[in-house]
């Protein structure tokens, strides 16, 4: 009861943390704010300019187009990042040994960290992204609570399933030392195989399928396809089972990646 | 019972060795060939509760990386190590419990959060009960001057602000044993001063072991009694402060000043020059087997002497002949 105690107040003050870190940069908050309004509006004159000349795109109308789009839209800075920098920042730095020197678990606090990161900046894209939507470009989102929280749902099962491989993947820094590498090509696949570019329907059959093996498009198409509504939600029981084996096996092999690589460890200096 | 058992302990790097130019770079990328370099090599010693151990060396000695393995972070490729029964590495969540470590030339506070916010997260981290918690933060506050920085950003603090900080942090959970690998680096007196004292009376009240890493001596001579000094990743010597200035301490110095260059000296037996310029001569003497007033007659009769002065032996003086004889080490009577 105690243990549980102090880790709920750890939790506690990691959540505070991150919030306020957040805050203490606020030049870089509303440049992003800046930066996701231009966007969206490049995302929606493109999509506009393509269905001027038909009708439907793989079965899409514009109107479903768009509003998968600027949904991605919102998902999209909650993905963007991963964690290879990260890693090559506390390994370069040697802030990884100051945290493997607390006794608590690293991967969870720095996941807990993550989720707060993650809502923080789903609440910031929901009313910047969202109003844009709504009152500029008249595209309607959804208003049934149901629908949200299958998506909420989702997304919090998608970012926990790429915050593991992002895991996996962060620890190649322990033994590449150059990160900036690893950072660009994950960037790349996750743009086209998440859906955040495009829905993945529209992909050709073979990059589909890859996009199916791939866990990007856990994290933002299966959510924002719920919210969309290009997922009935007679379908959420199979999409939350596959969503779940995904993560146990993303689990999984995180701690096995972290805890065999983490032997790697030479810490600079001294 | 020690503390701290370290047996037969060993640590290998291995690092890509890379030819110059671009094509050493691509050939590397292909067929790297590997360098093994020993940083810690058969190390062992143990600790008792409540010891201040100085562990001392010049640069790449082995210090860090020896740190590093006692407090679980570093994986040793050969021997053991246990820390109050745990073994740092397989056990590091228990080991990390009763431990704190100070790296004087890395911060472990976060960054862009004031003070009181990163003591309040590592209280939390460390289970401290909440009102234990307000007495040491009262009681820290006040001997480590924390009040006028306890709502500061690590980031704007100055050095000897941090370091304060970095203390009370690393003190905070009252851990058994304490590593602080450099401490007073880059510090002024003044707060090298305030950060010993803080550690010499917490040591005494607490009973805690500390394990000290540093290139100060004055951090050596006022807080401890053993030093452990280690040598291209050996242990050279362990023993007390004591015996080395013992040992040490029947050399002295006296230096000469003369109103006429020096063109030769002929010094008397047990006597050794250490330097000569054109006005100055530097003499170094056994005084178990000659006196300061024989030294000076002896030199006095062949120079025009304008003064001099009698130098006793400071640790450094000593320290630096030690890392520059190695074979001095035996004189001191090196423990293995």
């Amino acid at each position: 009861m105690d243990k549980l105690y102090y880790r709920l107040r750890t939790y506690r003050s990691v959540v505070g943390m991150n919030i306020k870190e957040i805050l203490a940069y606020n030049f870089w908050f509303w440049s992003q704010v800046g930066a996701h309004i231009l966007l969206t509006i490049a995302y929606i004159s493109f999509w506009k300019a393509l269905y001027s000349e038909r009708d439907s795109i793989a079965g899409l109308d514009m109107q479903q187009t768009l509003t998968y789009i600027i949904l991605a839209r919102i998902v999209m800075p909650l993905v963007q990042w991963g964690y290879t920098q990260e890693f090559g920042f506390w390994i370069r730095e040697g802030t990884i040994s100051s945290e493997l020197l607390r006794p608590v678990d690293f991967q969870e606090r720095i996941y807990i960290g993550h989720l707060t990161r993650t809502f923080v900046s789903l609440a910031q894209q929901l009313i910047v992204v969202g109003s844009l939507a709504l009152f500029v470009f008249k595209i309607s989102l959804p208003t049934d609570p149901l629908v949200w929280l299958s998506f909420l749902i989702s997304l919090l099962l998608g970012c926990s399933i790429l915050f593991c491989f992002d895991w996996i993947f962060g620890c190649i820094a322990f033994y590449s030392t150059e990160v900036w590498g690893l950072q660009v090509v994950r960037g790349s696949v996750l743009l086209l195989f998440s859906g955040v570019l495009l829905p993945l329907t529209m992909l050709p059959t073979a990059l589909q399928t890859i996009a199916k093996w791939l866990p990007f498009a856990q994290s933002v198409s299966v959510p924002v396809s719920i919210l969309s509504g290009m997922t009935p939600l007679s379908n959420l029981g199979s999409i939350w089972l596959q969503q779940l084996a995904w993560l146990s096996v993303m689990f999984i092999l995180s701690r096995l990646m972290f805890n065999f690589s983490v032997r790697k460890i030479t810490v600079q200096g001294g | 019972m020690p503390i701290i058992d370290v047996r037969n302990l060993g640590k290998t790097y291995r690092t890509i060795e890379k030819e110059g130019g671009v094509k050493g770079a691509v050939k590397a990328l292909f067929r790297p060939q590997y360098r093994e370099k020993v940083a810690v090599h058969d190390l062992n010693f143990q600790i008792d509760a409540g010891e201040i151990v100085g562990y001392i060396g010049v640069n790449g000695a082995g210090k860090s990386t020896t740190i590093k393995m006692l407090t679980g972070i570093l994986y040793p490729t050969t021997g053991s190590i246990s820390v109050l029964g745990h073994d740092p590495q397989r056990e590091r969540v228990a080991n990390a419990r009763n431990i704190g470590v100070v790296f004087g030339q890395r911060s472990q506070l976060w960054w862009d959060l004031a003070l009181i916010e990163s003591l309040n997260l590592v209280a939390n981290i460390y289970e401290v009960e909440p009102s234990r918690y307000k007495q040491l933060l009262s009681h820290f506050a006040e001997v480590l001057e924390l009040d006028e920085i306890l709502k500061t950003p690590i980031r704007s603090m100055s050095l000897g602000q941090k370091m304060r900080a970095e203390l009370a942090a690393t003190f905070i959970h009252e851990p058994k044993v304490v590593y602080l690998d450099e401490p007073t680096i880059g510090l002024d007196v003044m707060v090298k001063q305030r950060i010993r004292e803080f550690i010499k009376d917490y040591n005494q009240t607490h009973n805690t072991t500390v394990m000290l890493t540093t290139h100060d001596l004055g951090d050596i001579e006022q807080l401890c009694s053993r030093v452990i000094i280690i040598d291209a990743g050996s242990k050279v010597y362990d023993g007390p402060l004591n015996a080395i200035k013992q040992q040490f301490g029947k050399f002295r110095t006296i230096t000469f000043e003369t109103n006429q260059p020096i063109v030769s000296v002929n010094l008397p037996p047990a006597c050794e020059q250490l330097n000569l310029s054109e006005f100055s001569l530097e003499v170094r003497f056994d005084r178990s087997q000659i006196s300061a007033s024989q030294v000076a007659n002896a030199v006095m009769q062949q120079l025009d002497v304008a003064d001099f002065t009698l130098n006793e032996p400071d640790l450094e003086s000593i320290i630096k002949h030690l890392y520059q004889n190695p074979t001095a080490y035996n004189e001191v009577g090196a423990r293995g």
